[in-house]
C-alpha cells in the first residue's frame, strides 16, 4: 500500500528532524509536565479556557463524540470548552501528531495508540498525580487498559475507544456441519478439517498477522518481543509455530490477500470464520441475496491460557499550560465516567472501559441483543496489547506481518518459520 | 461520398470496432464508479460482483454528501490548485529561460545545486517544511498550502531542456530586432513550447488536486480542508464504505467534466501543438 510507504518515509524523516530539535524541545517540556500535575486535586481553581482535542473518529463515532463533548461543554462548572478537531484516519492522526511533536505544537489532548509517541514520550503529560488525587475509582477501569496506559513507567493516558479481536463465524455453516464454537486449539483444527473436507473452504483467517502471532504465543504461555529482541525462540515457541504453520499449510487457514479484511469473505460465504476487530462487525453483511447466514461470535480461542488482542486508542494529554492541563483532566474524567462510557459503547459498538459499566442494567440490557458485546465481555479479563514503549516496536509489527505472509506463501515448516521470524525481529533491533 | 470499395468498408469496420473497444475499455472504470455508487452496502462486497445494481440506492449520494462539507472542500481545492499552477508556471518559465538562454556567473553551479535537490525525496522534507510553516505561523492558511509548491525543480529542468532546443538563431534574430528578453520569452519562447508548458500545467494541477498529506498537516479547521480529506472519511480502522466513496467521487467528478467541456478546445490544442513552425 502506498500510504504505508509514505508513513515509513515520514517516520524515517522524523528521526532526522527530532535530532535537529532535540536540544531545543525536550528539555523544557518535561519540567512543566510534572510541576502542574502536582498542583491538581488539592483545590480546583480552573479558569475558563478552550481545550483542543485531535481525534480520528468518523461517521457515527464522530457524532457520538460530538454529543458527549457538547454535553461536557454545556455542563462543566469551570467554563471549559473542548474543541474537537477531526484529523482524518488513525494513520493521518499519527502523522500529524509526529510532525507537531517535532514542531512542538501538539494539541492539548489527542487520541493515540501507545506506539504513536514512542519517539516523543517526554512530551506526554504524566497523569499519575491526577489519577492519585482526582480519580476516585481508577480500579474500576479494566485491568488490561490500566496496564496498557502505564507501560512507559508513568500513566500516559486514559482508555477511550476500545475494541477487541473476536472470532466471527458462519453459524449457519457450523450448524449444518455439526460444528460448535471453538474453545481450544484442537477444536480449531477439527473445524478446519471438517470445513475443508465438506465445503472446500478455509475455516479461519486473521485480519492482523502480527497480532495473531503474539496472541497465539501468549495463549501457549510464551512471550513475544521486548526491547532485547524476540523472546519466542523456545520449545513453546516452536510448538506455537507448528500449530500455526500446520493450520495454513493444511489449508485450514488462509491469508486475507488484497481484501485487507475478512469481513467481505465471510459475508460471501467464502470462509468459515475469522478473527478480527469487534468494530468490524458493521462491515459483515449477513443478508446478501442467496448467501444469507446467521452470524456467530465467540471469544478468540485459547490454549494453555486465554489471550485476546485489544485495539483502540487512549486519550493522551500534551497540554503545557497548567490551567489547560487541569481543564483537560476534567474532560478526560468526564469521557471515562461510567455514564459516558456506557453511552459511547451503545452508540458506537466500542467497548465500555469500566467493570461497573459492563455490570450496569443499561448496558446489560444492550448486551442481550448484541452477541459481539457479549463475546467481548466474556474475554475482557484476557485482553492485552503489544508492547510499544521501545524504539523499533512499530517496525517489528510490519516486519513480522510481512515475514509471516511470506513464510505461509512458501509453505515453510515450523522450524524454518521460527528461525526466520526470530532473525527478522532481532534484525530490526540490531 | 467516399469510395465504397468492399476493402475500404472492411477497413473502416475494423477501425471502428477497435476504436469502440478502446473507448469502452477506457470508460469502464468510470462506468464502474457510477454503478458502484448506486449499490447497497451488501451488494458492493458481493463476490462475484454484479454489474448493474439490483436496487438503485440513490440515498448513497445523500449520505455521502452529508459526511463532509464538500462544496467548501471543492472551492478550496480549485483555488489552491489554480494558484499553485499559475505560480509554478511563472517561476518555472522564468528560471528555465535564465538557465537556457542567459549568461550569468555561477550559472552551472546554481543549476547543479537545483538538480541536486531532486535527489532528496519529498517526504524527507515534510517535517522540516512543516516546522518552517509553524514558525511562520501559517498553519491553517491557504499560504501554507500554496507557497511551498510555487517552485518546482523538475518542471524547471523540463522546460530548460525544451527551451534549449529552440535554435539560438531565433534569439539572436530577436535581439537584432531590439526585442527585449522578456518580450522574446513570452512572444516567441512560450508559444513555441506551448505543449511542454501545458504538460507542466496539467501535471502541477493534478498533483495539487490529489495532494493529501501536506494539506492535512498544515490545516486544522474544517474550512481549510480539501477534497481528498473528504474522501477518506468513509474509511475506518475496520473497513471502508466503498459505495459512499464512489458516490462522493461521482459528485466530485461532475464539476471537472463541466470544466473540461468548456475548455476542451484549449486543452486539446495545447496537447497537440507541435511548436516548430518558425
Amino acid at each position: 500500500m502506498k500510504m504505508k510507504r509514505i508513513m515509513a518515509l515520514v517516520m524515517a524523516s522524523i528521526m532526522g528532524a527530532s535530532l535537529l530539535t532535540a536540544c531545543g524541545g525536550s528539555g523544557g517540556s518535561t519540567e512543566t509536565t510534572t510541576a502542574a500535575a502536582a498542583a491538581a486535586g488539592s483545590e480546583k481553581d480552573i479558569q475558563p479556557t478552550t481545550i483542543t482535542f485531535w481525534h480520528g473518529m468518523n461517521n457515527k463515532q464522530e457524532q457520538s463524540l460530538t454529543e458527549l463533548t457538547e454535553k461536557f461543554n454545556a455542563e462543566n462548572e469551570y467554563g471549559i470548552t473542548v474543541e474537537l478537531v477531526n484529523q482524518g484516519s488513525y494513520s493521518d492522526l499519527q502523522t500529524k501528531l509526529m510532525a507537531n511533536a517535532a514542531a512542538d505544537t501538539l494539541p492539548d489532548i489527542a487520541q493515540a495508540y501507545n506506539n504513536y509517541f514512542t519517539d516523543y514520550v517526554d512530551k506526554v503529560v504524566a497523569l499519575d498525580d491526577f489519577v492519585k488525587n482526582d480519580y476516585p475509582d481508577w480500579d474500576d477501569i479494566l485491568e488490561s487498559y490500566r496496564t496498557e496506559n502505564s507501560e512507559y513507567g508513568k500513566i500516559t493516558g486514559v482508555p477511550f475507544n476500545k475494541s477487541t479481536y473476536l472470532f466471527f463465524y458462519n453459524k449457519t455453516m457450523f450448524d449444518e456441519l455439526g460444528l460448535e464454537a471453538p474453545k481450544t486449539w484442537d477444536d480449531l483444527q477439527h473445524i478446519g478439517e471438517v470445513i475443508l473436507e465438506k465445503k472446500g473452504l478455509a475455516a479461519i483467517g486473521y485480519d492482523s498477522m502480527c497480532d495473531m502471532l503474539e496472541a497465539a504465543l501468549r495463549q501457549h504461555g510464551e512471550q513475544y518481543v521486548d526491547e532485547t529482541g524476540a523472546l519466542f525462540n523456545t520449545d513453546g515457541g516452536l510448538e506455537t509455530l507448528e500449530f500455526i504453520m500446520n493450520m495454513y499449510n493444511s489449508g485450514y487457514a488462509r491469508l486475507v490477500g488484497e481484501d485487507n479484511y475478512f469481513s467481505d469473505s465471510l459475508s460471501n460465504g467464502m470462509i468459515g470464520g475469522y478473527v478480527g476487530s469487534s468494530t468490524g462487525v458493521s462491515y459483515i453483511s449477513t443478508d446478501i441475496e442467496g448467501k444469507e447466514f446467521e452470524l456467530g461470535v465467540c471469544p478468540v480461542v485459547g490454549d494453555k491460557t486465554n489471550a485476546a488482542y485489544n485495539a483502540g486508542t487512549n486519550i493522551v494529554m500534551f497540554a503545557k499550560d497548567a490551567n489547560n492541563q487541569k481543564a483537560a483532566w476534567e474532560y478526560m474524567k468526564f469521557m471515562t465516567s461510567k455514564e459516558s462510557t456506557i453511552k459511547w459503547a451503545m452508540d458506537t459498538g466500542y467497548l465500555p472501559i469500566r467493570t461497573s459499566a459492563y455490570e450496569s442494567d443499561e448496558y446489560k440490557a444492550f448486551m442481550e441483543g448484541d452477541i459481539t458485546a457479549q463475546a467481548a465481555y466474556e474475554q475482557a479479563p484476557y485482553g492485552f496489547v503489544s508492547k510499544a514503549s521501545f524504539t523499533g516496536s512499530n517496525e517489528i509489527r510490519n516486519v513480522v506481518s510481512t515475514t509471516l505472509n511470506e513464510l505461509i506463501t512458501d509453505k515453510a515448516d515450523a522450524q524454518t518459520a521460527l528461525d526466520t521470524l526470530v532473525a527478522a525481529v532481532n534484525d530490526v533491533l540490531k | 461520398m467516399k469510395s465504397t470499395k468492399p476493402s475500404a468498408i472492411i477497413a473502416d469496420i475494423v477501425k471502428y470496432v477497435v476504436l469502440i473497444a478502446g473507448a469502452l475499455f477506457t470508460l469502464l472504470p468510470f462506468v464502474w464508479m457510477v454503478l458502484s455508487s448506486l449499490k447497497s452496502a451488501n451488494e458492493i462486497v458481493q463476490i462475484p460482483p454484479t454489474m448493474i445494481p439490483r436496487k438503485f440506492m440513490f440515498s448513497n449520494y445523500a449520505e455521502a454528501w452529508q459526511e463532509a462539507p464538500f462544496p467548501r472542500y471543492f472551492l478550496n481545492t480549485v483555488f489552491i490548485a489554480t494558484v499553485t499552477t499559475v505560480g509554478v508556471l511563472l517561476t518555472s518559465i522564468l528560471s528555465a529561460f535564465a538557465f537556457s538562454r542567459l549568461d550569468f556567473p555561477g550559472k552551472k553551479i546554481i543549476f547543479s545545486l537545483f538538480m541536486a535537490t531532486l535527489m532528496i525525496p519529498g517526504e524527507m522534507l515534510l517535517i522540516t517544511n512543516f516546522i518552517t510553516i509553524t514558525k511562520l505561523k501559517w498553519i491553517d492558511t491557504y499560504k501554507a498550502m500554496i507557497v511551498p509548491w510555487l517552485a518546482n525543480v523538475f518542471y524547471t529542468y523540463l522546460l530548460t531542456q525544451f527551451f534549449s532546443s529552440v535554435p539560438e538563431a531565433l534569439y539572436l534574430a530577436a535581439k537584432v530586432d531590439k526585442c527585449s528578453d522578456l518580450k522574446f520569452l513570452f512572444k516567441i519562447m512560450v508559444p513555441m513550447n506551448k505543449n511542454a508548458i501545458t504538460t507542466v500545467a496539467i501535471l502541477s494541477f493534478i498533483g495539487s488536486w490529489n495532494s493529501f498529506l501536506w494539506p492535512l498537516l498544515v490545516t486544522n479547521s474544517t474550512n481549510m480542508r480539501v477534497l481528498s480529506h473528504g474522501l477518506v472519511r468513509f474509511q475506518s480502522e475496520a473497513g471502508t464504505k466503498y459505495q459512499l466513496v464512489m458516490a462522493a467521487s461521482c459528485i466530485l467528478v461532475v464539476p471537472i467534466i463541466i470544466v473540461y467541456l468548456f475548455l476542451r478546445k484549449y486543452i486539446l490544442e495545447g496537447m497537440s501543438y507541435t511548436g516548430v513552425k518558425g
